[in-house]
């Protein structure tokens, strides 16, 4: 069974178009933030090793086109993810409100084993803007009511939590590993590590 | 129809006379209708194999002295052919009678026919009466309706079973068909266009592929590539009208200028050859870049003089009404294109050698002669070429509408953003520019250049920036939309600058600074305010495609080089032109390139195809390949030169490079270990591609790249390896199957995902709800039911505006926004209307035995609960499900529901006893007809489905997902027609006593449209009782069923007073007034609910107040005596219903049925006696004594006390009641509403079988006492064998068990 480990993490960004997936990405990746990204059309791609858990394992970051109508290609990506990001703008209602959207989609196409548990990790990104719009209390009750999705508040061009959150993916994406190993003799661990999550996000959130 | 007169010498072969008049004869063909004999089987045999195929009507003319007949007339029906005869009885007859020479008469006839026959083509369509006969027969044999045209027929040979049948291909617009009879058997196979997945030919055989994995062959032995290329080009059409239409994809062909280009002497059909000429037209626009209006006219042979190597080369012309084109024969050698209205002069010269005669010389504006020689009808061509000019029409600018908007055409940005070289690569760009400047003067320049391999190769090597916006102009054709539309830009940008609160604007916005953020001039408005105007303009000339990403990145780099106008106008080449459908919803046309990459990788580099198939790498990497033109993709300045390249390849250099890039990196490829890598890998060559020859030195990206390949090589590689290979006709083809394939792929993946998010339905299996969308699907794109859907379409709109004042408020938009599982309108393609409903309801499930009664209608109407005229999927397979379930008890009480009132009136009831041919059509047929003309409006309501009366809002939608939550938490089947609760309408409600009564006789007025008196009101009263009874007892599913029902009721309550009175206006008012207050009936009984509630101390919660959701808390309760709450049924639909249970049956009634149905009647007349309406109201008691199963006979087994206290509104109620029950007018008259007094005069009656009903918790009981009946019901239907049955009746045209 060990060996059947793999470290190789592949997690995938998922948001409405601009809410800074890209930015994101390279923020925790090449540790820079421009503001000449493009659109990104289709997919882009970037590696990173990390440390969890001292196991160092390679992530995979699928950053993905935000518009409407590249979600029919996303598909191919979703397929063997161990943990989905979910991006919005805190500048823009739209943008959380389609957190939903973009979460059911991604269950249904990616059809994980578990979809009750699987690792999601929300992040309020462009919280550096002053005219912010959706509340840390919304966004948490959301998180809350969808089985309690670790949630974040992210600056990519400051690079506010971005690295925290990373780690809080890659740490989710590795327990999906074990999760889905274990699945049958340790169903409960999962939930009890994702409340502890819990109270470190809350702590986030205020800065 | 009269035709040319024809001489025949064996006129009776064949042929039976049908009449006989001294010089004429009325003959039909043996063979066609009802004799069996061996002869007439024979002759049909004759006909099918030898294609002969002639009308079965005909008139001959004959001289009793002579043995020649002339055939002057055929008909295709009877009616046809005696209207013909008709004519020659009264014009003919008595002329001929007096002429005293037989030839005389013979010449006489002949000589009127012809005239005659003249005198009718004149006016026609142009086919010839032949091909009128095969169309005729076609629409015939297949069943098509009148709208579908016959493009034309071939004799084919169709092998099943290893047994040839010889028969007729027939190719119509959206279908092809074949027709066999050999010996009595007959073969019929209808294919849908749109249902190709694969067609493919060899030697004389095509064969076909459809979506369901059948495959049929035809082997052809002339015309075999005619009709290969029509199939072909009709799949294609069917294709891309499903991609741009989804919502009607028929093909439906106007006849265009097309026709009048072939031949008028041709044997084809006028639609065979448009459709030739519309392909050819293509294929000419495709290489000479024009305008998609731009139409052939012509072509013709000839050489032309190209003076820069001073010798003619051969080729043809080509004319179109704006256009004088050449191309050579030589591939590449030569083309021209001339715009026509640059055309001074045309002269004829014919000072020649002898080899090069018949020449004529073409001055352009610029006074530059073109000379062509040898042209093949000289004379034609200048006549044409005249008749073009006097046509030709010179769009000016229109008068534009005045916009208080202020703004400047930018020019090329890069005049005001100058890219600085270095002074070497200045110097070169200089060099590259004196070769173009010395290519100009030897080859012309402007459109009108000789476009040959020289200007190709001055492409690739790149084109200087000065020339770029000239070059790239005309070579991708924006040049002439641009000249065909001035001020149109102009008049988009100030229009889209008007439009606020645009979702695409935004997107549009959202986007300028991330689409060249490199460049300078994006970093300030110069260049985004420009690149704003363009999108926002282009997303208004083309809503279809809107915005979509990728687009921002190509046009800003089109404006650098070009102005704005220009940029806009490349723009719309490109997304129209150059790379169709790519912007579209899901980019489509990008991936269906990408399939079209997949194939040529597979061919070209299969050794590396199966690696990167299982990495999934190709499609995930190369959309932005196509969708960006490699900008973006590779750095800036190398992919200008792409660029430049594609302006004059079209989608091929695209193609062509990514198949360079995926070899020359094929050994990392197959190293790779996961998609990751091998993305990572080609993402890092991509970016390594550089242009040593167009360096910008300041590029801010710090970025390290390794440098791996200069463009040029990257270009000149792929020519060379690609180029010849890969041509235009190979990518359309490529094309055109891959367009199939992701069309269908994209029905593959909507329907997964559909089949996904129903998964939880208690009733089907994956494949059964796979197999029910596949139908679905089908039958929405059979023809029928899309001309259906049109007609009632406008039945609709003629209707609705009279008959259903509240038809506009179903807010279907806004559903679409909080529809759990799919704001995306991939659920919306398989809802479906009626039609669909009744077709597949009558096709699928066991109750379509049942004739007497449209129950079909009826669980439609129960089912569409918001009254849309459409299911979802989810509404289909709850009601289907439990049809077809073997849930005995469920489905005996959905079908008492489906006889109740107002489901099935008692006007329907009447009708049905009318004496009448009970046949299914004729009913039909009458039903329809009534509807439309009958006067009582209540009827045509009734025929469509039920309208909305309440309104929907989100908070509404939160109710109805708990409830389906619980229903599926429950486990409970119920969920089923009836998972959307009542809710509560927005109306306040006034409830004072009168206006409660006045409710309470409108709700029900329509049902005893003849009664009004006690039962009336008892009826009402029992429902009311019912409902209260029901919220306490917290079924759930009865009272959604009653709510249903009310809801229904409030659909079709106009008063029946609109047959009676003259008033129809004020009818019309109270019918409006009605339909509201009645909307707010179940408002109202929950409210009595509440007060009851508070009154009966039941161990109810206050929930239950709140509409129909307290009920569902604690539905936990056992499953026995939960039918009680429906309403109580009446002796005619109770005899309905029995009938229809036999029907389903069956079979005859056995003497179980028979005692049951005895004990039913029975128990129906002792119910009348204890009729009193309090007693009523204490029925409902009986629901709150939880799960009671009612005695042997079905009788309620508790009675309940008397409630003792009364709120106000509820004593209002019983004295309502009490006043029906003495029956007077007078008391109708009391509750004062127009209604009641208007019905009043009929309602004297309160004989017993209007008294008569009956509980559904005693049919229940007394039902399940017959095991026959429940041996009947407990029967599980399986779908996928009546779906496979009905696809396999569709396909052989075999008769239906439902036609319209």
């Amino acid at each position: 069974m060990a060996s059947r480990k793999k470290s190789l993490l592949k997690v995938i960004i998922l948001g409405d178009s601009s809410v800074g997936k890209t930015s994101l990405m390279n923020q925790y990746v090449n540790k820079r933030f421009s503001n000449q990204y493009k659109a990104t059309i289709g997919a882009d791609f970037c590696t990173k090793e990390v440390v969890v858990n001292d196991r160092v394992v390679t992530m995979q970051i699928w950053d993905t086109a935000g518009q409407e109508r590249f979600q029919s290609l996303g598909v191919a990506f979703y397929r063997g993810a161990d943990c989905c990001v979910l991006v919005y703008d805190v500048t823009a209602p739209n943008s959380f409100k389609n957190l939903d959207s973009w979460r059911d989609e991604f269950l249904i196409q990616a059809s994980p084993r578990d979809p009750e548990h699987f690792p999601f990790v929300v992040l309020g990104n462009k919280v550096d803007l002053d005219n912010r719009q959706v509340s840390t209390r919304r966004a948490q009750q959301w998180c809350q009511s969808k089985n309690d999705i670790p949630y974040y508040e992210t600056s990519a061009k400051e690079g506010i939590n971005v690295e925290m959150a990373f780690q809080t993916i890659a740490k989710n994406a590795l327990e999906q590993e074990t999760e889905a190993e274990l699945i049958n003799d340790f169903p409960d661990q999962i939930r009890l590590n994702s409340e502890n999550n819990r109270p470190g996000n809350a702590d986030n959130c205020q800065c | 129809m009269w035709i040319q007169p024809k001489e025949l010498l064996l006129p009776s072969a064949f042929w039976t006379a049908e009449m006989y008049s001294r010089y004429f004869v009325l003959q039909k063909r043996r063979g066609h209708g009802e004799s069996r004999g061996f002869g007439s089987m024979l002759v049909g045999t004759f006909d099918s194999v030898m294609n002969t195929k002639p009308a079965p009507y005909r008139i001959l003319h004959q001289t009793p002295s002579s043995e020649v007949s002339y055939e002057i007339a055929i008909g295709i029906t009877q009616d046809d052919i005696v209207k013909d005869w008709e004519w020659l009885q009264t014009n003919l007859f008595s002329v001929l009678n007096e002429m005293e020479n037989e030839d005389e008469v013979t010449n006489f006839t002949i000589c009127k026919i012809q005239s005659l026959y003249a005198q009718n083509n004149q006016d026609e369509s142009g086919e010839s009466p032949d091909f009128k006969v095969k169309s005729s027969n076609f629409r015939q044999i297949f069943k098509m309706p009148e709208e579908e045209r016959l493009v034309n027929s071939y004799s084919a040979t169709y092998i099943k079973n290893k047994i040839p049948r010889q028969g007729q291909l027939y190719i119509s617009l959206n279908h092809v068909c074949f027709y066999s009879l050999m010996l009595n058997q007959e073969i019929k196979l209808i294919i849908r266009f749109a249902e190709l997945e694969d067609i493919s030919r060899s030697g004389n055989t095509i064969y076909l592929k459809t979506t369901n994995n059948m495959t049929y062959n035809f082997t052809l032995m002339f015309n075999m590539n005619e009709a290969h290329v029509l199939i072909e080009q009709l799949n294609k059409m069917a294709i891309q009208k499903l991609i741009h239409d989804p919502e009607s994809p028929v093909v439906d062909h106007d006849p265009s200028n097309f026709a009048r280009l072939g031949a008028k002497t041709s044997k084809k059909s006028v639609l065979l050859r448009d459709l030739t000429a519309r392909q050819k037209s293509e294929e000419f626009r495709v290489y000479f870049r024009l305008p998609q209006t731009e139409i052939i006219d012509g072509k013709i042979k000839a050489d032309i003089w190209t003076p820069y190597s001073k010798r003619f080369n051969a080729g043809y012309i080509y004319l179109s009404p704006n256009f004088f084109c050449f191309r050579s024969d030589v591939k590449d050698l030569v083309s021209v294109v001339i715009p026509m209205k640059t055309i001074k002069s045309v002269e004829k010269k014919d000072d020649g050698q002898q080899r090069f005669d018949n020449q004529i010389v073409i001055f352009t504006a610029e006074n530059v002669p073109f000379m062509f020689a040898k042209i093949a009808d000289r004379e034609v061509l200048i006549s044409k070429i005249t008749d073009l000019l006097s046509r030709i029409h010179i769009p000016v600018s229109r008068e534009r509408a005045k916009y208080d908007i202020s703004w400047s055409k930018q020019t090329a940005l890069l005049n005001t953003f100058k890219t600085e070289f270095s002074a070497d690569i200045q110097k070169k760009q200089e060099l590259k520019m004196a070769r173009w400047e010395e290519h100009f003067r030897d080859f012309g320049r402007g459109i009108a250049m000789y476009r040959t391999t020289d200007v190709i190769n001055l492409i690739v090597e790149g084109i200087p920036d000065k020339l770029r916006q000239e070059i790239w102009l005309i070579f991708s054709g924006a040049i002439h939309d641009k000249e065909m539309n001035p001020g149109l830009y102009e008049d988009l940008v100030e229009k889209a600058a008007c439009i606020k609160d645009s979702y695409t604007h935004e997107e549009i916005d959202r986007d300028l600074k991330r689409s060249l953020p490199e460049h300078p001039a994006f970093q300030c408005t110069d260049g985004t305010g420009a690149l704003r105007r363009v999108l926002q303009a282009y997303a208004l000339r083309n809503p279809q495609v809107g915005y979509c990403q990728a687009m921002n990145i190509v046009s800003s780099v089109f404006l650098l080089f070009c102005d704005e106008e220009n940029a806009f106008w490349m723009l719309a080449s490109l997304c129209e032109n150059l790379l169709p459908d790519y912007y579209k919803d899901k980019v489509v046309g990008a991936q269906i390139d990408q399939g079209v990459l997949n194939e040529l990788v597979e061919t070209y580099l299969s050794d590396l195809h199966e690696h990167l198939e299982r990495l999934n790498v190709i499609k995930m990497i190369s959309i932005s390949w196509f969708l960006a033109i490699f900008i973006s993709v590779i750095s800036y300045e190398s992919s200008l030169q792409i660029l430049d390249c594609f302006f004059y390849e079209g989608a091929k250099i695209i193609f062509m490079v990514s198949l360079q890039i995926i070899e020359w990196n094929r050994d990392k490829l197959l190293n790779c270990q996961d998609d990751g890598e091998a993305m990572l890998v080609l993402q890092t060559y991509l970016e390594g591609i550089y242009n040593p020859e167009y360096q910008v030195p300041q590029t801010t990206d710090k970025r390290e790249r390794v440098r791996t390949q200069t463009v040029q090589t990257l270009i000149h590689e792929a020519y060379t390896k690609f180029g010849e290979e890969l041509t235009q006709q190979r990518i359309e083809e490529l094309r055109n199957k891959h367009r199939r394939l992701t069309m269908r792929q994209f029905d593959i993946d909507n329907e997964k995902t559909i089949v996904k998010a129903h998964m939880q339905n208690v009733y089907f299996e994956r494949q059964e709800l796979h197999m029910l969308l596949t139908i679905i699907r089908e039958e929405k794109l059979t023809l029928k039911s899309m001309q259906q859907q049109q007609q009632k379409a406008q039945c609709h709109m003629s209707e609705a505006p009279q008959l259903l004042p509240h038809h506009q408020s179903p807010t279907r938009a806004g559903l679409g926004d909080v529809m759990p599982g799919g704001g995306n309108g991939r659920h919306e393609a398989y809802s479906v209307n009626f039609e669909v409903f009744h077709t597949l309801f009558t096709e699928l499930t066991p109750w379509r035995k049942c004739v007497s009664v449209d129950v079909g209608e009826k669980l439609f109407r129960l089912t569409d609960k918001k009254g849309t005229g459409q299911l979802d999927f989810g509404q289909l397979i709850n009601a289907f499900g439990l049809v077809c379930s073997s849930k005995s008890m469920e489905k005996l009480k959905l079908l008492f529901v489906l006889h109740l009132p107002p489901l099935l009136s008692k006007a329907e009831i009447e009708r049905m006893r009318r004496p009448r041919p009970r046949t299914k059509d004729d009913a039909e047929e009458a039903f329809e007809a009534e509807d439309f003309f009958d006067e009582d409006a209540s009827e045509s309501i009734e025929a469509l489905p039920s309208p909305s009366d309440h309104n929907f809002d989100a908070d509404d939608y939160a109710l109805i997902s708990a409830t389906q939550h619980l229903h599926n938490l429950a486990g409970i089947s119920g969920n089923t027609f009836m998972d959307l609760s009542r809710t509560t309408p927005n109306l306040s409600l006034n409830s004072n006593a009168s206006s409660l009564a006045q409710r309470n006789s409108t709700f029900y007025v329509d049902l005893p449209a003849a009664h009004q008196g006690t039962t009336t009101r008892t009826d009402a009263g029992q429902d009311d009782d019912n409902d209260i009874g029901l919220r306490q007892q917290g079924r759930y599913e009865s009272i959604d069923t009653f709510s249903d029902i009310s809801d229904l009721g409030a659909a079709r309550i106009t008063p029946p007073q609109t047959s009676t009175t003259a008033a129809a206006a004020s009818a019309a008012e109270q019918m409006l007034l009605n339909v509201e207050t009645i909307s707010n009936f179940s408002q109202i009984s929950d409210l009595v609910a509440a007060t009851r509630l508070e009154r009966a101390d039941s161990n109810a919660t206050d929930t239950r107040s709140l509409g129909s959701l307290g009920y569902l808390l604690d539905e936990g309760a056992s499953a026995t005596g939960q039918h009680r709450q429906v309403p109580n049924m009446r002796k005619e639909n109770f005899q309905l219903l029995w009938r229809s249970i036999i029907e389903i049956m069956g079979c005859v009634q056995d003497e179980d049925m028979r005692r049951a149905y005895e004990n039913l009647i029975e128990m129906g007349n002792s119910n009348i006696k204890k009729e009193p309406s309090l007693e009523s109201f204490t029925q409902l008691n009986l629901g709150g004594s939880g799960d009671e199963q009612p005695d042997s006979n079905g009788n309620p087994t508790t009675p309940a006390a008397e409630p003792s206290s009364t709120t106000r509104l509820f004593v209002a109620l019983e004295e309502e009641l009490r006043q029906a029950k003495a029956g007077t007018a007078a008391a109708a008259g009391a509750s004062a509403t127009a209604t009641t007094s208007n019905s009043s005069g009929s309602s004297n009656s309160t004989n017993t079988s209007d008294a008569w009903h009956i509980s559904i918790n005693q049919f229940i009981a007394t039902v399940l006492t017959c095991e026959c009946i429940v041996k009947a019901f407990q029967t599980r239907t399986h779908i996928v064998e009546q779906i496979e049955q009905l696809q396999k009746k569709r396909r052989k045209c075999l008769s239906t068990n439902y036609n319209y």
